[in-house]
């Protein structure tokens, strides 16, 4: 199972995959020297005659602690460098030549965002913008002069209690402009797996990559107070 | 004469103290309006300040015994007060200990399942209307009904406004006699049965001291000559008992919010509850159990390894201590009135100075800032005493790697607390004098306390961690009957995570709006930790190598703790790489890596510690059996609480909330499954916790019923193993009033490095050590 997008699908089986195979060495070697190296019952086999008021002698072999400082070293020097492509195109610039996005959408353009798989990064033509407040404890959207296909707001009933609706377009890129009117918040878009904190005073972006068609939840994810938990709003990703 | 005179200035100090501190406002008075916890303490002072009785509410529709699940329409009214009239009539607010409101028309709102109040077109009405859903419990629920006699007029805060308040109890199916237990009541009825316990205990221990000779009359000077003392072993001992008490008390937190995730949707607990149980549950745990036990070990091991007789500052130790217990009280005070800290561990900033945060922020806050003090007096203290009091013969190249490991964990600390205590200060300042450090409107800045609490707080995790790889290192070394494989490269490995802790915790605001290109550097600095940590680990698995490993409860707990902590580290490099960390943060996979860390790496390798050092301390030997037991049950537990919640935080599990919300129809949320594995995680949960009492009972049993100790019972080097078991006062040598004689001396197995002191240590022995030449010389 991956990590919710495609975005960060690689990173996370890659992740995995090296996780396991330090995890298999260490245990491994754990496992074998626990068993191997047990003493014998009853016998007391000072190996290093350890001598209470003696420094034991010492025991350490120079190429080897090198080559386990150094591997794990270039191990996570290949690490931060391919964690670095999915983070370019969640950190990608808006109104920029090399963005991955484009500009700001023009009325009646369409946004329309793909995976492309061979870069395996999100790409779009252009934009729209959205704005997010937070406030104890509950969200505002605004949809500016956006189209109703693009992007409507209202209220939906989850679970007995009304919270606010955000309803946008598949296939599109939207920034997301955010700002609280209290305290520190947090829109954890789930499914799309972004969430970034709106202080009072700052304003703060994202982007929200809607690909897919599908109704989650989105989830305050900075501590905020009695009603934290109750701080969710419906997002529904139309076709 | 001069001494008396010192004494009644500072007791006028003293005085003036705390005069002045009753007349600082230590609490806000909140003008809450209508909503929120306020109104159900103190009332609306929104209209006016007093309730008054010319409003009357009325609540109908609720019957007076209630059927489980069952629907009731609810109408809300009052009568009284100004005369209608205008666009401005009334409003209200309703909250339920139990149960959920749904909402029939667009008078009125929700602000959670157990609480609603008027929406603003329901400003214009005194009547409304909704449905209470009945819980399945079946227990009493009581209502709380505030309302609003309104003017007329466009504002709020009208002179003319009244307001009242109506109680109402409804009682459950179960009859009357089976109201719901309030978790308060819970959580203090344990914590006086744990008090009680101590109390017991100790008094055994008096009775234990000499058991033929009781007499009531020798208690007084008993208890008397602990709560003086100054003697490193006792304050240790002072220490592990406070230690030892906050950890049930933390772990009966950790119970009552693993009840209320049980399932979803559950009610156990309030959200307001919920918020001040994971709070102290995580200050308690690491400043009230995790950093007093290693001060514990600390105490009893470091002057004994490095023969010396006792701190270099003794009082200053005492000192030390007994700030910890008056700190736990201030920081306990807010949850007995209902108005416990509410912020989680970290108390972000501006909610900590918010209206909206408990009151009992701020003495939680005073607490802090006298385990602040405690915390930098014990760091002068420790740097003091391994730097003057070391062994003839102990260079800092063969000092124990415990006493390494402390030295580490101190310079971490005694470099980066200060930066708390500022920012503790500035909030302390907010709430009581209104300054204007985290007043976003005054131009505070948010992210000011963020990087002051973790820049103090990542080197504090690695100095809550550090220690116990001290620990492992004696241990593993000791069983396996070796010298610990790299000596040098272990003690650089250490100053490494040392120097390095304090230039990643960045990592901890990958979402919060930090510079781009700052946050980018600590993604890499964050994964360069790996490499130290590597290098332990692979070097603990060396010093096996050719071994003679000894199987004993400290042998399987330390290798346990290489499996837990291994664990830990490889979730940790998950974090650093910011894109997978944008999903990850504040999730259950953040949870579950911290505990791995924290739980699997701390608490193991201290389990490990008492099961090593309880003989040196005791004088008995721990009951093997037992201990096994424990390590298995624990151990198994343990697994079974933190290893599933890696999963829940990668399907989209938050924490920090009250309750989680199951995929449904209309909206993805968790996977039906999360709730079995919530469930599975409670009872595992409650197993871990009652697993660790095997291992307090077998301390109290084996200190009666042991067999004796001898002095070195694992075959250890270091020079706690040389005295007696448990070790005399003072621990090392005698004093002719002059000069301390006998002191051990330390020989060296590697002659011929043994008196080369290094570039490094030739000069940090210049910088540290006092006039006398002579005794400079080591």
């Amino acid at each position: 199972m991956g990590l919710i997008t495609p975005l960060y699908d690689m990173l996370w089986y890659e992740y995995l995959v090296w996780s396991l195979l330090v995890g298999g060495f260490t245990f491994g070697w754990l496992y074998h020297h626990t068993f191997f190296y047990r003493s014998e019952e009853g016998i007391d086999n000072n190996v290093d005659n350890l001598e209470v008021g003696v420094f034991p002698v010492h025991y350490d072999n120079l190429k080897l602690e090198v080559a386990w400082t150094i591997l794990p070293f270039f191990l996570i020097v290949y690490l931060a460098y391919i964690s670095w492509e999915p983070l370019d195109n969640i950190w990608s610039a808006a109104n920029a030549e090399d963005g991955y996005f484009g500009d700001e959408c023009l009325a009646g353009e369409a946004s329309n965002l793909y995976w492309d798989d061979s870069d395996g990064v999100y790409k779009a033509d252009c934009y729209h913008v959205i704005g997010i407040t937070g406030f104890q404890w509950s969200w505002e959207f605004d949809c500016y002069d956006l189209e109703e296909d693009l992007c409507a707001h209202g209220v939906v009933n989850i679970e007995g209690n009304d919270k606010p609706h955000l309803m946008l377009k598949a296939d599109s890129a939207y920034l997301t402009v955010m700002t609280s009117t209290d305290v520190t918040h947090a829109p954890w878009f789930v499914s799309h797996g972004v969430k970034e904190d709106i202080h009072y005073g700052k304003i703060s972006s994202q982007w929200v990559l809607a690909d897919d068609v599908e109704d989650f939840l989105l989830i305050c994810t900075e501590y905020c107070g009695d009603n934290h938990a109750y701080m969710i709003a419906g997002i529904s990703v139309h076709a | 004469m001069e001494r008396k005179a010192l004494i009644t200035r500072s007791m006028v100090a003293m005085i003036l103290l705390s005069i002045a501190m009753i007349f600082s406002p230590a609490v806000n008075s909140l003008p809450g309006g209508i909503g929120g916890d306020t109104i159900q303490n103190a009332g609306c002072n929104c209209h006016n300040s007093f309730p008054n009785s010319d409003v009357v509410p009325s609540l109908e529709g609720l019957p007076a015994e209630y059927n489980v699940s069952e629907t009731y329409a609810v109408v809300i009214s009052f009568t009284g007060g100004p005369p209608e009239g205008g666009v401005n009539a009334g409003g209200f607010n309703l909250w339920a200990s139990g149960g959920e409101f749904s909402i029939v028309d667009a008078t009125v709102q929700a602000r959670s399942p157990g609480e609603v109040t008027h929406t603003e077109a329901g400003n214009d009405y005194r009547e409304w209307s909704l449905e209470w859903t009945a819980p399945s419990h079946g227990r009493d629920v009581d209502f709380i009904l505030h309302v609003n006699s309104v003017n007329g007029d466009d504002g709020n805060g009208g002179g003319l406004d009244e307001w009242n308040r109506l109680d109402l109890a409804v009682a459950g199916s179960l009859g009357p006699g089976l109201e719901q237990a309030d978790p308060y009541k819970v959580l203090g009825t344990l914590i006086i049965i744990s008090v009680v316990l101590l109390a017991a205990t100790i008094l055994y221990g008096f009775y234990r001291v000499n058991p033929d000779n009781f007499d009531w009359e020798h208690l007084a000077p008993w208890i008397v000559d602990w709560l003086t003392s100054t003697d490193h072993k006792k304050v240790g001992t002072l220490y592990f008992i406070a230690s030892l008490f906050f950890l049930g008390i933390g772990g009966i937190m950790a119970m009552m919010i693993r009840i209320q995730l049980a399932a979803p949707g559950m009610d156990f607990i309030s959200q307001d509850q919920y918020n001040q149980f994971f709070t102290l549950h995580g200050t308690t745990m690491i400043f009230l159990a995790a950093m007093p036990m290693i001060n514990g070990f600390a105490n009893w091991i470091v002057p004994l390894q490095i023969g010396a007789p006792d701190l270099a500052l003794p009082r200053i130790n005492a000192l030390s201590f007994w700030l910890q217990p008056f700190a736990a009280l201030l920081i306990f005070t807010g949850v007995f009135t209902g108005q416990g800290a509410d912020t989680g561990w970290t108390g972000y900033a501006p909610y900590v100075v918010s209206d909206g945060a408990h009151t009992g922020v701020t003495m939680w806050v005073a607490g802090q800032i006298m385990l602040v003090a405690s915390s930098t007096l014990t760091g002068i203290n420790f740097l003091t005493t391994m730097a003057v009091m070391r062994a003839e013969g102990m260079g800092w190249m063969q000092m124990p790697l415990f006493t390494w490991s402390i030295l580490v964990a101190n310079l971490m600390l005694f470099l980066s607390i200060p930066a708390f205590g500022v920012g503790l200060i500035q909030v302390y300042l907010d709430r009581t004098i209104s300054t204007a450090f985290y007043d976003m409107g005054a131009g505070g800045d948010p992210l000011l306390w963020s990087h002051l609490f973790w820049y103090f707080g990542h080197p504090e995790v690695y100095v809550v961690i550090v220690p116990a790889f001290g620990v492992i290192s004696e241990v593993l070394a000791t069983s396996a009957r070796r010298s610990v494989f790299g000596y040098r490269s272990m003690v650089y490995a250490m100053a490494g995570i040392g120097v390095v802790s304090f230039i990643v915790y960045g990592h901890h605001m990958f979402t919060s709006g930090m510079s781009p290109s700052l946050r980018f550097v600590t993604m890499l600095t964050t994964m360069l930790v790996a490499v130290p940590t590597g290098i332990k680990i692979f070097n603990w698995l060396k010093t096996m190598h050719g071994g003679s490993l000894v199987y004993r409860t400290h042998t399987l707990w330390a290798l346990g703790f290489l499996v837990t902590f291994t664990l830990g580290g490889i979730s940790g490099m998950f974090f650093p790489s910011i894109a997978m960390d944008t999903h990850l943060h504040e999730t259950y996979f953040v949870v579950a890596h911290f505990h791995y860390v924290l739980v699997g790496g701390t608490v193991f390798g201290f389990f490990s510690a008492i099961y090593y050092w309880y003989p040196k301390m005791t004088g008995r030997m721990m009951d093997e059996r037992l201990g096994t037991l424990h390590f298995l049950t624990a151990f198994v537990s343990y697994n079974g609480i933190f290893w599933p919640m890696h999963r829940l935080g990668v399907v989209g599990m938050a924490r920090r909330q009250h309750t989680y919300f199951i995929t449904t129809e209309d909206f993805n949320a968790l996977p039906e499954w999360a709730a079995d594995w919530n469930l599975f995680i409670s009872v595992s949960a409650f197993l871990f916790f009652f697993s660790n009492f095997i291992m307090i009972a077998n301390m109290l049993i084996s200190l009666v019923r042991g067999q004796k100790a001898p002095a070195d019972p694992w075959g250890g080097w270091s020079f706690e193993w040389m005295t007696s078991s448990p070790p005399p006062t003072p621990s090392f040598g005698h004093f002719d009033g002059e000069k301390w004689h006998d002191l051990p001396v330390l020989r060296d197995a590697n002659e011929h490095i043994a008196n080369e002191p290094s570039a490094l240590g030739t000069w940090f022995n210049r910088l540290m050590v006092p006039e006398n030449e002579e005794e400079a010389s080591h």
